[in-house]
């Protein structure tokens, strides 16, 4: 066996070139290429985590801006609740105030139809019962209907002021005397006596008819009206029943 | 055929005599380094194809070595890549008809050898000093001395022959059986003097790296002791 060491040098020297070439043409810009890659990577990386952060960040910044607006909103809604809650209640309590002024005024209206109601029946009962009277009363006598009403009509006149009673007749001036139907001699006769007695002078009568008198005598004066009719009595009793001091 | 264990001259230059696997050894010097030019002119950070090829065997040397040294590879990255690259593509040149691998020869594989031992060496004093590498082979006692030495040699001598026996071998067997027999009955042996390449490249380059990393191991151990040692303190 022999070994030529001038090709063991020269290959020792070629596989120290080569491993030169291949340092300096191969490994050396494979690795630059790979660290630069490994660079650009956590780069990437370390853009991506803090873009990752932002975003994040951003994410914290939007759900607290919609928290806030989500209490602002349920403020406002609690805001105007409240404050259609008190129109509400200011409505009604004026809807009430209101129903219930129209309610007295409709009762205050009821009662005071009612009233007049009451009142027009009370004078239709009382003209009813004026009418019935009167009717009654034209069923007396002829007699009966002026010579039961002498007294009564001179004590009326008794009763008058002096200075009224003694205008009356005076001058020669005839008192007129009102009956429901023209008086007989007797009846004027009786009329004229008693009236000169009460007054003390002589006085003349006449007679004016008014059948709306039914019975009973009147006396007209400028200064007084004496009567005592049954007229004047219908009139006091329709009077009495139909005042409502109610 | 001739021998495989003698070596003609092509050609001389001068008093040098050129022999076939110098030859070949600058055509693969040629033919490695031209590609690898051409290939890294434009690296992208994108990468293509080829570049991503390129990257995943760096990376693979890489790992390797770190898996091994257990240091930063870069240091041995071009004396351990360009020896798995040199001698695989040695070890495959022998697919070219006419063309013996230079690996087949125990000069390359000797030159190959020397080049790990004195990688050794040299990485060994870089990282612990001449005292400190030399102390290494008074390891675990200084009885030990003789034998470091011997083994320091023997490892040598045994990455040569490894290499050497196995690739000649192979070119042996297709020249006998070529010889023999037709045209195509050494391409199973061919496909298997492949596979051979493939795992005697891997093979002596993790040798190379194993040695080294032996060789500065030492300092490695030291150092992380050191570490442990300034952790304990309060």
């Amino acid at each position: 066996m022999h070994i030529d060491l001038w090709t063991l040098g020269l290959q020792t020297i070629n596989v120290l070139v080569l491993v030169w070439i291949l340092g300096r043409f191969f490994f050396r810009p494979v690795t630059a290429m790979i660290a630069a890659r490994q660079v650009a990577a956590t780069e990437a990386l370390d853009e991506a985590q803090a873009a990752k952060a932002e975003a994040a960040a951003e994410v914290a910044k939007a759900k607290e801006e919609a928290a806030s607006l989500t209490a602002a909103r349920t403020d406002i809604l609690q805001k105007a609740v409240a404050e259609a809650e008190k129109e509400k209640a200011a409505l009604l309590a004026a809807a009430r105030t209101e129903a219930k002024t129209l309610r007295d005024a409709a009762h205050a209206d009821i009662d005071r139809a009612r009233q007049s109601e009451e009142m027009a029946e009370a004078d239709h009962a009382c003209r009813l019962a004026v009418d019935i009277a009167a009717r009654l009363f034209e069923k007396l006598p002829a007699e009966a209907r002026v010579m039961s009403f002498i007294d009564g009509l001179v004590a009326g006149v008794a009763a008058l002021p002096d200075a009224t009673r003694t205008g009356i007749g005076a001058d020669g001036v005839p008192v007129c005397i009102k009956a429901a139907r023209d008086l007989t001699e007797a009846e004027k006769e009786a009329c004229r006596a008693k009236l000169a007695q009460t007054l003390g002078r002589p006085i003349s009568v006449a007679v004016a008819v008014d059948p709306v008198l039914i019975a009973g005598l009147e006396i007209d004066t400028p200064h007084a009206v004496v009567r005592n009719s049954f007229r004047a009595d219908l009139d006091r009793i329709a009077a009495g029943l139909t005042r409502h001091d109610h | 055929m001739n021998s495989p264990l003698t070596i003609e001259p092509v050609f001389h230059i001068g008093p040098v005599p050129i022999t076939s696997p110098v030859l070949v050894t600058w055509a693969l010097m040629a033919l490695i380094g031209g590609f690898a030019f051409l290939a890294t002119r434009r690296l992208q950070i994108v990468p293509s194809k080829t570049q991503a090829s390129l990257e995943a065997l760096v990376s693979a040397i890489d790992t390797q070595i770190s898996d091994t040294m257990q240091v930063d590879p870069s240091p041995y990255r071009a004396l351990v890549g360009t020896i798995f690259i040199y001698v695989l593509f040695a070890n495959w040149s022998s697919l070219v008809p006419g063309i013996e691998p230079p690996t087949a020869h125990i000069e390359t594989d000797a030159a190959l050898a020397l080049i790990v031992f004195g990688a050794t060496i040299a990485y060994g004093i870089a990282t612990q000093g001449l005292i400190g590498y030399l102390r290494t082979f008074a390891e675990p006692t200084w009885v030990m001395i003789p034998l470091n030495i011997v083994e320091q040699i023997t490892r040598t001598f045994s990455l040569i022959v490894r290499l050497f026996g196995n690739i000649m071998s192979g070119v042996f067997v297709v020249g006998i059986v070529l010889s023999l027999a037709g045209l195509l009955v050494p391409i199973p042996l061919m496909a298997l003097d492949l596979l051979t390449g493939a795992v005697q490249a891997y093979i002596f380059a993790v040798l190379a790296t194993v040695f080294i990393g032996a060789a500065v191991g030492e300092r490695r151990k030291t150092t992380r002791e050191t570490t442990q040692t300034e952790r304990k303190t309060p």
